[in-house]
């Protein structure tokens, strides 16, 4: 089958106008403000990294949920479009979106941060493997909440854990049990990148970001038919 | 081809919405649910459809894809959600497409059914925009457009005008004609007494006999509803009674049941006259569905008169 719920979502971002204009607008704002504050480079890029990742994680978790209350995320699967496609599809066709509408907000920060152009591919590299690991780990939210509030709880609860796990709030000295979680986690490339624009600092984590980026599909696509039926449900609780 | 014996159903801890469901339909065959609100009729509809498993009882349905890979089933709810920024030819253009049309195929279906369903007007439109009407005829097209083998519809008649009530039946009849099994929950007894090869009654959770339509009404014999518009209510209380007619409505219009038909009506205008009520206007309505689903349940459907004690 061709990739019609990616057309779809594409179809429907170009509907959503203002929605993509304030995608773009409140996260450059708030990266311009941080930028412009001359706050030190470690802090900047910890506030940085907590809104590139946060963003994606609830613009994937929140709407789904919402599509599953009215019943939409049913009518898909009943109406023949294969659960593993439908959220594939879907985090694949955010991510790109997420990834044009944070452009900007990135361009400000990393000159923000020292505008080194050796950082910008692995920024750019990072960004987007975050923003696609972030999109699917709201999938993975969604599936286990049970309503709206109840997602923003836990997509902000599942990015923060990710984010602490990445070594964004606290750096464990080498060799500890903390940096090897560090060595293994989702952000820490993006992470490093931001860190890089400033200093000559070489960027880890690629791998990890690639790990998860290539393994967090395989996940969903095995556990889909299951959030599926849970999301398929959450219409059906309602309708009680 | 689907069979349900024993089927039942309850949403959480509610009480249980069906009880006791028998019914078999098969391809060729229109199948009409005919039962109250709360009768449990869309509740089976949706196990038919596999929206969730029943609790007990035995269901049988077929596969959810057809050989030639088409999606099998087309269902259309009440409440059937829509992509509501995009338009309805977008909509059903998905829908059919994911139900496993290639895009020609999908288009010229959707052309089609947007014509005989009277839509193309507002095809181009989002959906946000649209009337209720318009939403359930787009829900009926989007179910009909990849020409399921089994068709399962929740009162299809609901917003829709005459010419769409018309072209509804055209379809479903060709449907049906073409071998598919289509299963319809209603208390529109005209639309089901057009469309309809069979009518399962259904009342309190529980499927409750039934038969072809016209042998139900015929089975009724000649007996009639009479509706008369009266000056004023009759203020006579128990109301005025007659050998083979009952009131069942003493409000105005006035509504009596009568077994011998119009027959009756001179004796009914003389107790009317003793009883002080003026008659306006009088309407003799021939036996129907509503009428074989009342002797046969001993329940009235949304509309009817209820029955006087």
């Amino acid at each position: 089958m061709s990739p019609l719920v990616w057309a779809l979502e594409w179809r429907l971002a170009r509907r959503r106008r203002r929605l993509f204009l304030l995608n773009v607008t409140v996260p450059l704002l708030l990266v311009l403000a941080v930028a412009l504050a001359s706050a030190p480079v470690v802090h900047a890029a910890a506030v940085f990294v907590v809104l590139f990742v946060i963003h994606p994680t609830f613009g994937s978790a929140v709407p789904l949920v919402r599509d599953a209350e009215t019943g939409m995320v049913a009518r898909m699967l009943r109406g023949g479009v294969p659960p593993g496609a439908y959220f594939l599809e879907r985090a694949a066709a955010a991510a790109l979106l997420d990834t044009l509408q944070l452009l900007p907000a990135v361009a400000v920060a990393w000159w923000g941060l020292g505008g080194r152009g050796s950082a910008l591919l692995p920024l750019l590299a990072g960004l987007v493997l975050a923003l696609w690991t972030a999109n699917l780990t709201g999938i993975l939210v969604a599936a286990v909440a049970r309503s709206v509030a109840e997602t923003a709880l836990f997509a902000a609860v599942a990015a923060l854990l990710l984010l602490h796990a990445s070594g964004v709030f606290r750096t464990g000295p080498p060799g500890s049990v903390a940096a090897s979680f560090e060595g293994a986690a989702p952000f820490r490339l993006l992470h490093e990148a931001l860190l890089a624009s400033g200093s000559a600092l070489p960027t880890a984590g690629v791998w990890a970001a690639l790990i998860w980026a290539a393994a967090l599909p395989g996940v969903v696509l095995l556990l889909a038919p299951r959030i599926g039926v849970g999301l398929a449900g959450v219409a059906l609780r309602r309708s009680m | 081809m689907l069979w349900a014996t024993g089927v039942a159903y309850g949403y959480g801890s509610a009480p249980e919405a069906l009880q006791e469901a028998e019914l078999a339909a098969v391809g060729g065959e229109v199948v009409a649910l005919l039962g109250a609100n709360g009768a449990g009729k869309t509740t089976l509809l949706r196990l038919l459809d596999g929206q969730f498993e029943p609790r007990r009882g035995q269901l049988r349905r077929p596969p959810s894809r057809t050989p030639e890979g088409r999606l099998a089933y087309g269902f259309a709810g009440e409440d059937t959600p829509h992509l509501d920024l995009l338009s309805g030819w977008e909509n059903a253009r998905f829908f059919a497409r994911a139900a496993g049309l290639d895009r020609a195929s999908a288009e010229a279906a959707v052309g089609d059914l947007l014509a005989r369903l009277a839509l193309l007007a507002e095809a181009h439109r989002p959906v946000a925009e649209y009337s209720f009407g318009a939403r359930r005829k787009l829900a009926l097209l989007e179910a009909l457009a990849h020409r399921p083998s089994v068709l399962l519809l929740d009162e299809p008649t609901v917003g829709l005008d005459s010419a769409a009530r018309a072209a509804l039946t055209a379809l479903l009849r060709e449907r049906s004609r073409e071998g598919a099994a289509v299963v319809l929950a209603s208390h529109d007894t005209a639309f089901l007494e057009g469309v309809a090869d069979r009518v399962v009654f259904m009342a309190r959770g529980r499927t409750r006999g039934g038969g072809r339509p016209r042998e139900l009404v015929a089975a009724l014999g000649g007996a009639a509803r009479i509706e008369m518009t009266l000056a004023a209510p009759i203020s006579s209380s128990p109301p005025p009674r007659g050998t083979g007619w009952t009131v069942v409505d003493g409000g105005s219009p006035l509504v009596v049941r009568a077994d011998a038909g119009a027959a009756v009506l001179p004796d009914l205008c003389r107790a009317l006259a003793a009883a002080g009520a003026e008659v306006r206007q009088v309407v003799v309505r021939p036996p129907d569905l509503s009428e074989a689903f009342r002797r046969n349940v001993g329940e009235t459907l949304p509309g009817v008169a209820e029955t006087a004690s």
